[in-house]
């Protein structure tokens, strides 16, 4: 039976992540990482990373980008369910940047 | 209090400007920049092409009680509390860069926006003042406006228990001037 892998999407991703999340925190920094959910220390790693330690750490079996929070409600609304979607929006965006700021502090 | 310094006057016009263009009334600059009101003036008249509203700021925490305008409130507290906790940030850098990311949630979701940065920044300055706060939800997680010394214990924010009619009102066209001009220089 063949068996996917998946390396090279996965590679592909992990490098479009990180150069994504490089130029954010160029960009802005503090946004960034509110965005990205991401401390200081990762942020200065990853703001400084060369092109091949970029490249080396793009490499590998493991997805880079994971799922931001495992909590079906909040997956639910941020997939706009509920009574309308315009407000599902606004509940996901709520309770998800209490999370994000909860989780760095 | 005139600037002394070329440099300082240069950054505080490019504030003003950043400002007036993400709707600011003038009071919000003069609290905000060490600018003469003139100069503000101007400024406000060459970045919108008109003159600045006239009157008193709203000054009743009440409005932010309301349904809609809580949960509008309610997502800018959520991204100022991010900015606020960053030491290296100014007062005025945190509540711009939330307002920043309140904007890009209504854009992404093609709503009109509620709240104002005047009301993003009165909200801010009633936090301060202990006037409001946060109650966390016991239903979501999440956080969100209310009055200062109200009971908190059992709150369950209105996204949760919605009312009947809530966001059901009458539906504004999205005014076609873009709130942020600011990116565009």
């Amino acid at each position: 039976m063949k068996r996917r892998d998946f390396q090279a999407e996965i590679k592909e991703l992990n490098l479009a992540f990180l150069m994504l999340a490089q130029q954010m925190l160029r960009d802005d920094r503090e946004t960034a990482m509110f965005r990205l959910g991401i401390g200081d220390e990762v942020a200065d790693l990853i703001e400084g990373l060369s092109s091949t330690r970029l490249v080396r750490m793009a490499t590998g079996q493991m997805l880079l980008p994971g799922f931001r929070f495992d909590d079906a409600m909040l997956a639910g609304l941020l997939a706009g369910e509920g009574r309308d979607p315009a407000s599902s929006s606004l509940h996901a965006a709520i309770v998800a940047a209490t999370k994000t700021s909860r989780e760095m502090t | 209090m005139r600037n002394k310094s070329v440099i300082e006057e240069a950054v505080d016009i490019q504030r003003a400007v950043e400002l007036v263009s993400l709707g600011a009334r003038m009071q919000m600059l003069e609290a905000e920049t060490r600018l003469s009101r003139e100069r503000l003036l101007k400024i406000y008249k060459e970045v919108r092409g008109m003159s600045p509203p006239k009157g008193m700021l709203p000054f009743s925490t009440d409005w932010f009680m309301a349904w809609q305008p809580n949960v509008h409130a309610s997502l800018f507290m959520a991204f100022h509390s991010h900015f606020r906790g960053r030491d290296c940030l100014s007062a005025l850098d945190a509540i711009v860069k939330a307002y920043h990311l309140y904007l890009d949630h209504i854009e992404a979701e093609r709503m009109e926006p509620v709240l104002s940065i005047t009301r993003a920044w009165t909200l801010v300055r009633f936090y301060d003042a202990d006037l409001l706060q946060s109650a966390s939800c016991t239903s979501c997680g999440g956080h969100f406006v209310a009055h200062a010394y109200d009971p908190t214990r059992d709150y369950v924010c209105g996204l949760c228990n919605m009312p009947s009619r809530a966001g059901k009102g009458k539906k504004r066209r999205v005014s076609a001037r873009s709130t942020r001009f600011a990116r565009m220089i």
